[in-house]
Order: C-alpha cells, then structure tokens, then sequence
C-alpha cells in the first residue's frame, strides 16, 4: 500500500478523533486539543485538517446530532478509519523502534 | 429554537456568503457552539471578536473545499478525465474548421473585422513606437540635454531652443558636472564640386565635439579628428553620392558660397536616422567666432547640448545654470540696454534658461518653427493611443457578438454533446479554442493588412515605418500573446454562455437570450455609432473648412505667377535678368523682391511709429519690394498710387496694408502722413511717407489674422516674381534655364509656382482630413458590422415569432419594419450624444485659425442621416432574409 504521509498536527487531530470515539466534530475536536496539548487554533485549521484526513481516507464523517445550541444544524461527526488506525500505530511503532536505538545515557533528562 | 445568545448576524451572513456551500452547514452550527461557549467564558466582546477571526480562518483563500464527489473519497487512484487531451483538441480543431467552413459568410465578416481593428492598432502603435523611439539611437541619449534660451520681452514669449556663441564654453567651463558642450548652427550654402551646383538646405555647422556627444556612425575618416579644422566638411552617404559618384571624396574639395571658399572632405557618415530632431546632409566645422559680436544673447542662433553624467538627476544642476545665466545673460543686458537684471524685470520683461531632455525635444517642444525639423505632438501621440484602444475595445467586442449570434445557431451541437456525457469545462474548452483560431486567422489577415497599406500610411504621415519592428522576437511574441488574449476574451462570453445551457432546452429548440444582454448589446452599438457619428461630424467640419480656406479670397492673384528663386546670387545681373525675363512675349510683368506672400512664416516683425505718435510701436512685417510688385501680383491699390520709377522721392515713401493703416491710427486719409521705420544705434530716426494703401491681403496661411504690413522701395533682392500668359511654359522654363546660367552663378536654377505653394500651406490641414476620413470610414465599417451581429442575433432569436406572424398574415415590409425599428434607437440616442461632443472638440479645433466656417445644424443632419441609412442598409440585409423564410422551416420543429 501506499504510505500516505501524515504531518504532526494532522496526527494530532487524527488521535483526538480516536480519543473522542464517535462524539469528534469541530468543537469537541478543538476543546479536547486546547485541553490536551494546550495548543488553541483557529477553526479554520481544524476544519480543513479534517477534510485532509477524510481526502487521505483516515477517518470518515456523517452528518447527524443536531442540538438546540447550534440552532438545529447538523454537526459533522467523524470516526478513525481501520487506515488511519493503521498510520497511528505505524507512527507509534516507529516512534518504539527510534527510541530503542539512542544511547542508554541519552535517555537521562538533563543531558538532552 | 434559537439559541439564547447569538453571534452578530453579519458575521454570519457574511460566512454564508462566502463559506462553501457543501460544508456551510456543520461549520456554522460549531461556530455557534463555540459562540456560545466563549460567551459563557468570557463575555460578549471576546466573543465576538473570536467569532469574526474564525471566521475569517473559514472563508477563501483559507478555507480548503470539501469535495463532494463520493467517488472520490471511495477510490484513492481516480482523476477527472482531463479535457484538454491531445485527442479531444484534435476534435475541437476538426469540429471548428468544420463549422466555420459552414458559416462562411459569419466567419469571414468576423475575422475581418477583427482584422481590421488589429491592423489599425499595429499601425498605430508602429507610429507611436516611431514618434517615441526619436533621438533614442545616441548611447548616450538620457545624458543629453539642449539648453535653451526663457526670454519675454513686453509680455511676449520670445525665448527658443537656440543661445548664443558663447553659452557652450562658459556652461562646460564654470559647471564641472557638464563634461561635454557642443552647438549646431543651421545654414544653407551653395555648394559647387568644380562642375555642378546644388543648394544645400539641410547643413549644419558642427563643433569639433559634436560626435563625441551624438552617435553618429563614420564610414569613412576619423570622428575624432574630422571636424577640428577650420573649413573641413563631413558628408553623409547620400551627399557623397551625389557629388563623387562611387569615387571616395575624402580628402577631396567642395567650393562653398558664392566666393567659392575650398573646404575639405574628411569624412563621410551613415545618413541620419529619420527619427532624429535633426538632419543634415553635410557638417561643416564651426566657423571662428566673431569676436566682437559674442556673449548668450547677442546672434542667438546656435542649438546648445551638453552631456552631463551618468544616471544624474538634471533638475539638480538647474540651480547652478541659472546662477551662471542670470551673470552672463545680466551682464550683456548692462552693456546692450543699459538695464539691470533687476530693472529688466520690473519692466514686465524676464529671461532665464533651462534644460530640456533630448528625447523629449521632438514630442515636447514648444518652439514650432525655430526647431530643427518640425517636432510632433504628445497630445496627438495620446489620441492616437485612445483611437487604437476603442478601435481595438469595439473589434473585440464585435467578434464576441458576433461569435455569440453563431453560436446560437450550434445549440443542438451542444445539447448532443452535453447528453453525450461532455462537462461544461469541455465546452468551454472547446469554444475558447475556436475563437483564438479565429483571432489567429484575424491576426494573420491584419499583417496582411498592414503590409498592404503601409506605403499609403506612410505617405499619409510623412514617416518611413517598415514591418522590422514586428520581427523583433519581443513585439511578435507580444503580439501573438495579444491576440490570443483577444481571442480567450471574446470567446469567452458565448463559452460560459453556451456551456450554461440547459441540454434539454436545448435539444427542445428552446433557448433564448435575456432582455438583458439584448440591452447590453445596443448599448455598445449606441457606442459605436456615437464613435462613427462624432467621426462623421469631424471629416465634414474638416472638409468644409479645407475648402473654405482654399476658396477664400487672398487678397492678391496667385495664377500663373512664377517664382526664381535665389536671384540674389546674381549680383548685379539680377536686375539684367528681369529686364531679359520682361522682353519674352509671354510676360506681362516681372519683379524683384525677397517676399514672397505665401510659405515664409518667420516671424520677422519690426517696429513702426507714426511721427505723431513715437511711443507707440506697431510691430509689421516689412516687404522689400520694387514698383512692379504690386502689378505682378495683382494687388488692390485703395488710396493714393503705387510706387514708380520716375519718382526721385519714394525711396524714402512707404505704402501700408488696411491692417496697418489701422494700427497706426490714422482713421481718415493716411496719404501724406509720416512714419519711423529705423532708429538707428545712435537714435537718428528715418522717416518715410505714406504714398498708398493696399487692400489686406493674406501673406500667411488662413491660420494668422492678417498683420500690419510696410512695403519699402528698394533693398529687394532674392527672387523674381514673373506674372506669365498661358502658353509654352516648358520652352520658356527652359529658356529662362539657359539665360540664368549664362550668367554663370554658383546657386543652380530653380523655381516654382504660386499657386502650388499656396497649396503647399494646407498641406496639414488636408492631412487632418484625410485621416478623419480614412479613421471614420474605419468606424463606419466596424459599427456596421456590430450592428450586422446584432441584427443577425435579433433575427436568429425571433425566428418563430416571424413564422408565426407570417402564417397569420403579416407582409415581409412589415416584419423588416419590425426588425429594423429596435435598431434606430441606439443610432437616434448616439446622435444625441455625438452632437454636442463633436460640436465641442471641433470649435476646439477651429479656434487655431483666424478665418473659419461655422458649424452649421447640417452638418449634423448630414452625420445622422448618413449613419441611419448606413445602418438601415445593415440590418435590411438581415431582417428582409429573416422576412423571405418560408415560416414552415421555422415553426416545423414546434
């Protein structure tokens, strides 16, 4: 298969859809990054993110869940797809794999 | 249910405005939620201003659009099919050559008309590029600046582009940042090479520097070395020619003047480009100064140019200049007028001078006859770019109706296509590319064009244009990549037009136009007959006042009056000479004198007091004359007598023109009366008698009001005015030829005849008028064919509301009634428009001379008619074929 690349902030957003587990759409995808990572973007960023992710087949989206708070609009709701499950546990992997080739001492916090 | 708080509804309207409209849902629904939840945390204000800036992240260029197509998420590997493959260009190239074959008439009318407003703009901008690219050959052509002279004397504008001697070598003296000075002195010489004479009008006499500052090609001798003598010459190609043959003439001799003065050749020169302020056929070495006579003020005659260095600004040296001037030029009014610089002034006088760029002498000067050669004119440079443009704006806009009303015709072609499956993008595609064929096809017929008329445009404006601007690799990709944009532009309006069909309208033969590009439409062919119409109105107003000018009444008779010129190198034989003309049979009468009545326009005016008036001078024009004069040309004497022969006393007698008699005040009887003609340095006044007047005639162009005018006796000299009887005027020529060179002078017979200068005079205005004609029988053509597309395109439109008619009854004069009807309107609504505009800009036009015509309501009428009929000739063509179709073909299909 082809690997698709995925950008730091793509499997930032991609491990917040996966954490929220079928309640992430923009809103909840945003409060839970500012509230994870700290990080506060603009909408426009996580919303184009998520159409990126979807163009590259790593989470999928159907529109439903319409609250009074939003004045009866649908929220787009995505889910990780086996893909993208797939690149996080590629990514992680390699992250593993690095990490076991530094030098014992490097690992000692003070000497970075 | 609305949600307690809400975010400002322009900002949200503006999301719905400009978010895209697939995901315009769900993104408006969080930001509301998000809203609301900033609110909660931290009022409305922060909200607000949070609102607006995600906003902002999720409208373009921002935002990235959601795809729709849910292929596309299902299949990674698939892409649109492109439509600009090699195969589907092929099929638009054979479907277009198809279709324009079809449509031979539509195609050929479109193409030409473009063709013609591309050749007019080449032709234009071929002009421009000349009128611009003047002086530009000299490297060292932005460092070269001409000093002139700012002078007004009784508050008149008597400055020029000319100093005297002495400016070059004090501003290359005093000024370090001039590092070269030259001057040119213009003259005429009769030049002899031991055999043959000829009159040399274009020479100029050059300093030693003179091809340092200006480029100027050697072909054979040493620019450096060939004009530091004194009395040595340099001959441009041409000249040599003329005088030697293929023989090399350098170091050869060449006898100037009269007194036959030897000067050496050393050198000969490339011919001067044609775009350059001046021209010459032979330099020749300055002559010594004059010592008694030299300063910036005193034989203001030489052009001064300096070179300054590179890349410096020019406005920076002013200062300095004028610094230098106001002591030289102050000191030699001290020592003329005995005035200061500051006594000169108050008396309303000033002077100074200034620099001007080399290369905006020819199109910025101001100095008219003084130039070097005539110069031309920014303002005319500036319509011509407006004329190019619209001629250009209107073909444009021409090809796209007219490609519009084909195309409708092709609507079926294009609902098969659509239901075969073909995208909009396709389509456009494939009628973008149609119509850059076309302009191509255009583009090729206009260099067509241009190569044809070149000859007569260049006779037209006096210009030498060759096509080898256009083979320069920049101008012809610029050209091809213009006309190509024309073709995208003008396709592109029936391309998104006929691409929007809907496919079964289409196959249904259900398409029509809306009203309001109808309304657009007769809008631009209102334009373009207000164009056409003011055009008319300028080519009639030019007409009538050529005519009136030449038919006006001068004063004096111009028939049959011949005129030798530069009798004066005759010396004494000159008069023997007369007295010989005067003994053929078919002179009536001959006369001597320097003035010619017509072509002379140098503006030599002296002053004139009355003897009971001396402090009021009235500036004349003197005519050196001799008691024939008067006869020879046929004159009015009014008052008293003409001058004579006999009389011992009227070489100190004057006789006057109305005008003059007039300006001096002398109401009642000026015979008898005394006039100052001279003071001379040390004041002694001469005084002269009136003996005559003469009635006003005009001794300029129609242009000038007729001025005051002395006619003294005596002092004549310069040509022979011979009033000749119709008959063997080739035997006599020759004749005349024989017994001028018997006297064996240095100057070459030569001659011509009254009435071909007084032609020569409104050589411009007759310039004028041929282009007017030519650019508005252009427009006419160019409106006409609008109006054609038009027509056809309302015709097409209608074709079932004519059969429809006609089955019920109607005759084919009323249906060509009908259709004709909606076009008048645009045409009476641009006459309107025209009419004062082109009343305006040509009393603008008329107010440069003296004597004019008025402009009178026909003219336009005359402009009206003409475009109404011209236009109901257009559209007939079209509505009476509409009217002819039997209504089966067109109601068949229903």
């Amino acid at each position: 298969m082809r690997r698709t690349y995925l950008g730091e902030f793509e499997e930032m957003i991609l491990l917040m859809v996966a954490i929220l587990n079928g309640e992430g759409y923009g809103v909840t995808i945003s409060e839970a990054l500012a509230e994870h990572t700290g990080r506060i973007v603009t909408f426009g960023t996580v919303h184009n993110t998520l159409i990126r992710l979807e163009e590259k087949g790593f989470v999928t989206s159907e529109l439903g869940g319409a609250t009074a708070e939003r004045g009866g609009r649908r929220k787009r709701i995505f889910r990780i797809t086996a893909l993208g499950n797939q690149a996080l546990q590629e990514i992680q992997q390699l992250r593993k794999n690095l990490w076991l080739l530094l030098p014992p001492d490097m690992l000692q916090p003070g000497n970075v | 249910m609305k949600s307690p708080v809400q975010p400002p509804r322009w900002a949200r309207w503006l999301l719905s405005r400009l978010h895209p409209d697939n995901t315009l849902e769900e993104v408006t629904g969080d930001l509301d939620e998000l809203y609301t939840y900033w609110y909660k945390r931290s009022g409305k204000t922060q909200a607000t201003l949070r609102y607006l800036l995600n906003v902002v992240s999720v409208i373009p260029p921002f935002v990235r659009r959601r795809n729709t197509d849910k292929q596309y998420y299902q299949q990674p590997d698939y892409r649109p099919t492109l439509s600009l493959k090699s195969t589907m260009i092929q099929n638009y190239l054979k479907i277009a050559f198809r279709s324009l074959k079809r449509q031979k008439v539509a195609t050929s009318i479109n193409v030409i008309g473009l063709a013609i407003g591309l050749a007019t703009c080449i032709l234009i901008m071929l002009y421009i590029q000349d009128e611009l690219s003047y002086d530009r050959y000299n490297e060292k052509a932005d460092r070269i600046f001409r000093v002139g002279l700012m002078a007004k004397l009784n508050g008149e504008d008597v400055g020029g582009p000319m100093l005297g001697p002495n400016a070059a070598r004090d501003l290359q003296q005093e000024i370090p940042e001039i590092l070269k000075a030259t001057r040119i002195l213009k003259g005429g010489e009769f030049v002899s090479n031991g055999t043959s004479s000829f009159k040399e009008d274009n020479l100029l006499y050059a300093d030693s520097n003179f091809c340092e500052v200006f480029t100027i090609p050697f072909l054979k001798g040493d620019p450096k070395r060939a004009l530091t003598e004194p009395n040595t010459v340099v001959l441009t190609e041409e000249t040599a020619q003329k005088y030697f043959g293929n023989q090399d003439p350098v170091g050869k001799v060449l006898l100037f003047s009269r007194e036959k003065i030897p000067h050496r050749i050393t050198g000969v020169v490339r011919n001067v480009p044609t775009n350059a302020h001046f021209r010459f056929d032979m330099l020749v070495s300055s002559p010594d100064d004059d010592e008694q006579h030299i300063g910036w003020m005193y034989s203001i005659n030489y052009y001064t140019y300096v070179v300054l260095p590179e890349k410096f600004n020019y406005k920076q040296l002013e200062a300095k200049v004028t610094r230098l001037a106001e002591r030289q030029i102050g000191g030699e009014l001290q020592e003329f007028l005995h005035l200061s610089p500051k006594q000169f002034r108050e008396k309303g006088n000033d002077f100074g001078i200034f620099l001007q760029p080399l290369t905006k002498i020819h199109l910025y000067s101001t100095f008219g006859g003084t130039e070097l050669t005539p110069g031309g004119n920014i303002l005319y440079v500036y319509v011509l770019m407006a004329i190019a443009a619209f001629m250009l704006l209107i073909a444009c806009v021409n090809f796209m109706n007219l490609s519009t009303a084909t195309a409708v015709r092709r609507s079926r072609e294009i609902g098969v296509r659509k239901v075969l499956g073909s995208v909009k993008r396709q389509l456009q595609h494939q009628f973008l590319i149609e119509s850059v064929l076309l302009a191509i096809a255009a583009l090729i017929v206009g260099l067509l064009i241009v190569a044809i008329s070149l000859p007569f445009f260049n006779q037209l404006t006096g210009k030498t244009l060759t096509l080898s601007l256009l083979t320069n690799a920049f101008v012809a990709t610029g050209l091809l990549v213009g006309t190509v944009l024309v073709g995208l532009l003008a396709g592109s309006y029936p391309a998104f037009y006929l691409s929007s069909f809907e496919p079964v309208a289409v196959l249904k033969g259900r398409i029509t136009a809306g009203r309001g590009s109808f309304n657009l439409r007769s809008g631009l062919v209102a334009f373009q007959f207000f164009i056409t119409i003011s055009m008319i109105i300028a080519t009639v107003t030019a007409d009538r006042q050529l005519r009136y000018m030449q038919a006006q009444k001068i004063g004096f008779n111009r028939e049959h009056v011949l005129i030798i010129h530069d009798t004066q190198m005759l010396h004494k034989n000159e008069i023997l000479f007369r007295d010989k003309i005067v003994q053929s049979p078919l002179v009536i009468t001959a006369s001597i004198s320097g003035q010619v009545p017509i072509g002379n326009s140098a503006l030599d005016n002296t002053p004139v007091m009355s003897r009971e008036n001396p402090d009021k001078a009235v500036m004349s024009r003197f005519y050196k004359v001799d008691d024939e004069y008067i006869p020879t040309l046929g004159m009015h004497v009014m008052q008293g007598r003409n001058f004579s022969k006999n009389s011992s006393t009227d070489s100190s007698a004057v006789i006057l023109n109305e005008t003059a008699v007039r300006a001096l005040g002398w109401q009642q009887n000026p015979i008898g009366k005394e006039l100052i003609g001279h003071i001379d340095d040390n004041g002694v006044k001469t005084y002269y008698q009136v003996i005559g007047v003469v009635s006003d005639f005009h001794f300029e162009s129609l242009r000038q009001k007729i001025g005051p005018l002395v006619m003294f006796l005596g002092g004549n000299s310069g040509n022979i005015l011979v009033k000749t009887r119709t008959g063997q005027l080739p035997q006599f020529l020759a004749s005349l030829k024989q017994q001028w060179e018997s006297f064996s002078p240095a100057a070459p017979f030569s001659y011509s005849f009254l009435d071909d200068r007084f032609k020569q005079v409104y050589v411009g205005e007759q310039k004028i008028e041929q282009v007017l004609t030519l650019f508005s029988g252009l427009t006419i053509f160019i409106a006409c064919l609008g109006l054609f597309g038009l027509a056809t395109f309302a015709a097409e439109q209608r074709t079932k509301e004519i059969g429809v008619r006609k089955v019920l009854g109607a005759s084919v004069g009323s249906v060509v009634a009908l259709l004709s009807r909606d076009f008048l309107k645009p045409i009476v609504i641009a006459l309107a428009l025209a009419s004062p505009v082109a009343w305006w800009s040509m009393n603008q036009w008329l107010k440069e001379f003296a004597y004019k015509v008025t402009i009178d309501w026909w003219f336009f009428a005359v402009a009206g008619l003409l475009a109404i009929g011209i236009a109901l000739l257009t559209v007939s063509f079209q509505s009476i074929k509409a009217a002819l179709t039997n209504p089966i073909k067109s109601l068949r299909s229903e």
